[in-house]
């Protein structure tokens, strides 16, 4: 496949570098030469100066051969209009970001008219992550599918009894449930049975929800919270005003905390029942008349990765039991789990997930990317034309740093062993390292 | 700076190289004569050191700029090393200092030697000799990137270092791919070549290592008299246009093959290389008639074949050059300089440089009546950046330095000033054949050692365009803390 980035930026470089790890021939554009050599000399992909909208150099580059254009740049218009043109001149599909709120109600008159085959709201998908999020009542939650029947979560090793200085075939107490990643030190392991768990580990695991409660209760420093009704918000941006939104409909009280006056007087007017307090979100004082305490969950989505942790982790030493925060930045992603955020949403990371579980398209049923995006889990929904299924699993012979975590077969949560079968309807989910990204590729183009 | 990934790959790159050989011993195979052995032994050693060093343990794959030139710069001296065995082995040549010469004087396609009579040579030889000229033309580590998977992202940072010129694009999202193309239309061009001059009554020999010597813009030849031993328009013409063809830019080719006839003809590198040719040719041709040819045509059939052999930086000679008037000599002496375009097989500074230093001249100039005006300096429709313009004029000052350097130090072999500093030029542009004693019928033998090593590290410096090598002996290079 043949794609094209217009947009230097962290979603583009993002989208370049889990592209062109697989098999996709990726073009990145941008007016920038300076962000180009630096994404020329960390990804093979091949680097155009110039501007998306420019019909000569869309032509120049012969964009009828594109299977697909991604317009990320800075601009909503812009990036409509990229994909307007490219459409027009031959490119198979486009995808466009667009963020500004007051488009997000009409994106499919957008889409219709633009000739758009998918719009990415990276504020908007954070905001229904966060959301997610909240509504979990366990605070390391990483995700769930099978219509909740399998549910993923994260351990720090060492809160788990038992687990430290054993193989993994030699800890009891894990039926029915598969450590599918191992972070350590900053590399992803997809173990086997003999591998050892370290001290220091994060622990991915993944299997039937019953199994997974079961393991967490045994965990010493998880917390379960059963209802959220108090959520203290910091920083009013795109995403503030969207959680809000979302929040106030299920019936959940929000307070958000922002500096600009005149931000907040927007938000006051166009967000009922929302409590908007204007003023600065580091002020302890602040924070404490608004009763930090007694919330339920804090969430900081300032446009500051920085102030988004600090404060969520204050936050968390106030008492409050659960703590998201917004990081953007990947490279934080190696030491947040070992702050004591609960959870990091990174909107660079869910955009991503989006665009490729489209771009897989009806294979996938969903994507998630973990620790900034070297670990994917996607949900697979079988059908019978694919190649795998009606064999035991031991003989599809799957490249190495994949794996199969947990099958649902009518509503049964299997564990895989070798002799697991996979039959049509079945929904599974997969496991992979990013730098297998091609081993995927390949799985999922022999459907 | 991860030793283990520079030691493997080094060890892949001779690999290649031993694989390479296998041709050239094949020829000697073929026609039986003693430098078969002088292969066998070469090939069995290259091959177990490469395969030794190959398996080298790597903690990871990444390759970047550090790693990048390193690989470059010792391929190229290790490619040089081995690949001066054959000759020293087969006693073709006296010393390891002159085979090490001759394998440079391959590898970089300058085609500037020191056997003063090439035509006794083995066959096997003679084919090793071209053939380093044809795979050194486009680049040994292109070759391998483009046959060898998983370099991966570092395979751009090895193709930026070893392609020519100020800047280094992709035609194609993949290096593996690009490289792929560019090794295609080189070898379609080569095919064509061969043909060409079977059809004009050279053997296939002799067409092989002609083509190797045209398109790779070396210049090693099976004959003293270089291609004036044949004597025939239809030769002349043929390697007159194939020279040139190679040195175009090879993106170009790709461009051309996807119809993009405007983008082709538009650009502005190609109208200047083009332009530079036809005057010289046409200034030349004019002041050579009467005074060394008697018709018109003859003074434009040698002075074409002269112009595009210099300005590619080839080296063949259908005439003894040295003889011709003083305004010929300098302006074959100027394109030295000037060389082919960015992309190509040829060496020299690069068209696109000399057009961009004198876009540069015009913009200071007129600078001095507009002070507060600002003007960028465009290539075709591209502004270059500020980055991109101190790049070229450090490189225009690093090539003159070394030029006058290198004059220096071989006028310390005694030779007069106009031998001296075309040495220096002919070997510093990867040219071949200079003036006076360093003309189209004299060979570089007469060189003391020293300047012979000079000279080796001059070519090599041309060849992967000074920063590349200069970047490694510079004590920052080496510190880790920076």
């Amino acid at each position: 496949m043949k794609a094209l980035i217009v947009g230097a930026g962290k979603l583009g470089g993002k989208l370049a570098s889990q592209l062109s790890g697989g098999d996709t021939l990726v073009t990145v554009m941008d007016s920038d030469p300076e962000v180009l050599e630096r994404i020329a000399d960390h990804l093979d992909v091949m680097i155009v100066r110039g501007s998306g909208m420019h019909v000569e150099t869309l032509k120049e580059l012969n964009i009828e051969e594109y299977d697909l254009v991604i317009a990320v740049t800075e601009s909503d218009e812009t990036n409509m209009v990229i994909c307007s043109i490219a459409k027009k001149l031959g490119c198979k599909k486009s995808i466009a970001r667009v963020r500004n709120p007051e488009y997000s109600t009409q994106n499919e008159l957008i889409r219709a008219i633009m000739d758009i085959d998918y719009i990415v709201n990276p504020e908007l998908a954070t905001a229904n992550e966060i959301n997610r999020n909240l509504l979990y009542h366990y605070s390391l939650y990483s995700g769930d599918f099978a219509e909740g029947r399998i549910m993923m979560l994260h351990f720090n090793a060492s809160s788990l009894p038992g687990f430290v200085g054993k193989r993994i075939k030699e800890i009891k107490n894990i039926n029915g449930i598969l450590i599918g990643i191992i972070w350590r030190n900053g590399e992803i392991i997809i173990p086997r049975g003999e591998d050892y768990i370290m001290e220091d580990d994060v622990l991915y695991v993944i299997g039937k929800k019953d199994n997974i409660n079961q393991l967490a209760k045994t965990c010493k420093t998880l917390v379960q919270i059963k209802y959220i009704k108090k959520v203290m918000v910091l920083g009013g941006g795109r995403i503030g005003y969207y959680l809000a939104e979302k929040l106030i409909s299920q019936g959940i009280s929000v307070k958000l905390i922002e500096h600009d006056k005149e931000r907040c007087e927007y938000l006051s007017e166009n967000l009922n029942d929302t409590l908007v307090i204007c003023g600065d979100g580091t002020d302890i004082n602040l924070l404490n008349d608004e009763d930090i305490s007694s919330m339920d969950a804090f969430v900081g989505v300032t446009g500051y990765d920085e102030e988004n942790l600090l404060m969520t982790l204050m936050a968390k030493q106030l008492g409050v039991k659960k703590v998201i925060a917004k990081v953007s930045k990947s490279s934080y992603v190696q030491v947040i789990e070992k702050l004591g955020v609960d959870i990091a949403v990174s909107p660079i990371d869910i955009t991503a997930s989006d665009i490729l579980k489209y771009i897989r398209g009806g294979r996938a049923a969903s994507v998630s990317l973990l620790l900034g995006g070297k670990a994917e889990v996607t949900e697979v929904i079988a059908e019978k034309d694919m190649w795998f299924v009606e064999k035991p699993i031991s003989e599809l012979a799957l490249p190495k740093g994949i794996i199969i975590g947990a099958v649902d077969h009518k509503g049964k949560v299997i564990i895989p062993t070798g002799n697991t079968v996979i039959y049509p309807g079945d929904r599974f989910v997969i496991l992979s390292s990013a730098i297998r990204q091609k081993a995927l590729e390949e799985f999922f183009r022999s459907f | 700076m991860n030793y283990g990934i520079v030691i493997k790959t080094l060890g892949k790159i001779l690999v290649l190289e031993a694989v390479m050989m296998i041709f050239p011993s094949a020829v000697s195979l073929l026609y039986n004569q003693h430098d078969k052995v002088a292969f066998a032994i070469t090939i069995t050693v290259t091959g177990l050191i490469g395969i030794l060093l190959s398996r080298f343990p790597a903690k990871t794959n990444t390759i970047k700029i550090r790693e990048g030139l390193t690989i470059v710069t010792f391929a190229w001296i290790l490619a040089s090393f081995f690949g001066a065995l054959p000759f020293f082995l087969s006693r073709s040549v006296d010393s390891f200092v002159d085979a090490f010469f001759e394998s440079v004087s391959g590898l970089t396609t300058t085609g500037a030697t020191v056997i003063d009579n090439v035509e006794v040579l083995p066959q096997g030889i003679l084919f090793w000799r071209s053939f380093t000229h044809w795979f050194g033309g486009m680049g040994i580590l292109v070759l391998m990137v483009s046959i060898l998977p998983a370099l991966g992202v570092g395979g751009f940072q090895v193709f930026k270092a070893e392609s020519t010129g100020p800047i280094t694009d992709k035609i194609v999202p993949r290096i593996k791919d690009t490289a792929k193309i560019l090794y295609t239309i080189y070898l379609s061009i080569t095919v064509l070549g061969t043909v060409l001059l079977i059809i004009g009554g050279m053997s296939l020999f002799d067409a092989l290592v002609y083509t190797f010597g045209s398109v790779g813009t070396g210049g090693f030849s099976t004959k003293n008299l270089s291609v004036g031993a044949y004597n025939s328009v239809y030769i002349d013409i043929v390697i007159s246009l194939l020279m040139l063809v190679s040195g175009v830019n090879f993106s170009l080719y790709y461009l051309l093959r996807k119809k993009k006839w405007r983008e082709v003809l538009g650009d502005s590198e190609l109208r200047f290389y083009l332009g530079v040719v036809g005057t010289s040719v046409l200034l030349i041709a004019m002041n050579i008639f009467r005074n060394v040819y008697g018709s018109i045509w003859e003074a434009l059939r040698y002075s074409l074949f002269q112009v595009s052999s210099i300005i590619t930086t080839t080296g063949y000679a259908t005439a003894n050059f040295d003889e011709w008037p003083t305004f010929s000599k300098v302006i074959l002496f100027l394109l030295m300089f000037i060389g082919g375009c960015a992309g190509s097989t040829a060496g020299g500074m690069k068209s696109v440089r000399v057009l961009v230093l004198l876009k540069m001249i015009k913009r200071e100039i007129m600078k001095i009546f507009h002070p507060r005006a600002v003007i960028s300096v465009k290539l075709g429709q591209r502004a270059l950046s500020k980055d991109t313009l101190d790049g070229i004029s450090s490189f225009f000052a690093l090539h003159m330095f070394l030029f006058v350097l290198g004059t220096l130090l071989i006028s310390l072999d005694g030779f007069d000033l106009i031998t001296s500093s075309s040495a220096a030029a002919a070997t510093l542009g990867n040219i071949g054949p200079g003036f006076a004693a360093v003309g189209p019928i004299h060979t570089f033998s007469k060189f003391s050692h020293f300047s012979k090593i000079l000279m080796s590290i001059l070519m090599l410096l041309g060849r992967l365009e000074l920063f590349t090598v200069i970047a490694l002996f510079s004590s920052k290079f080496w510190r880790e803390d920076i």
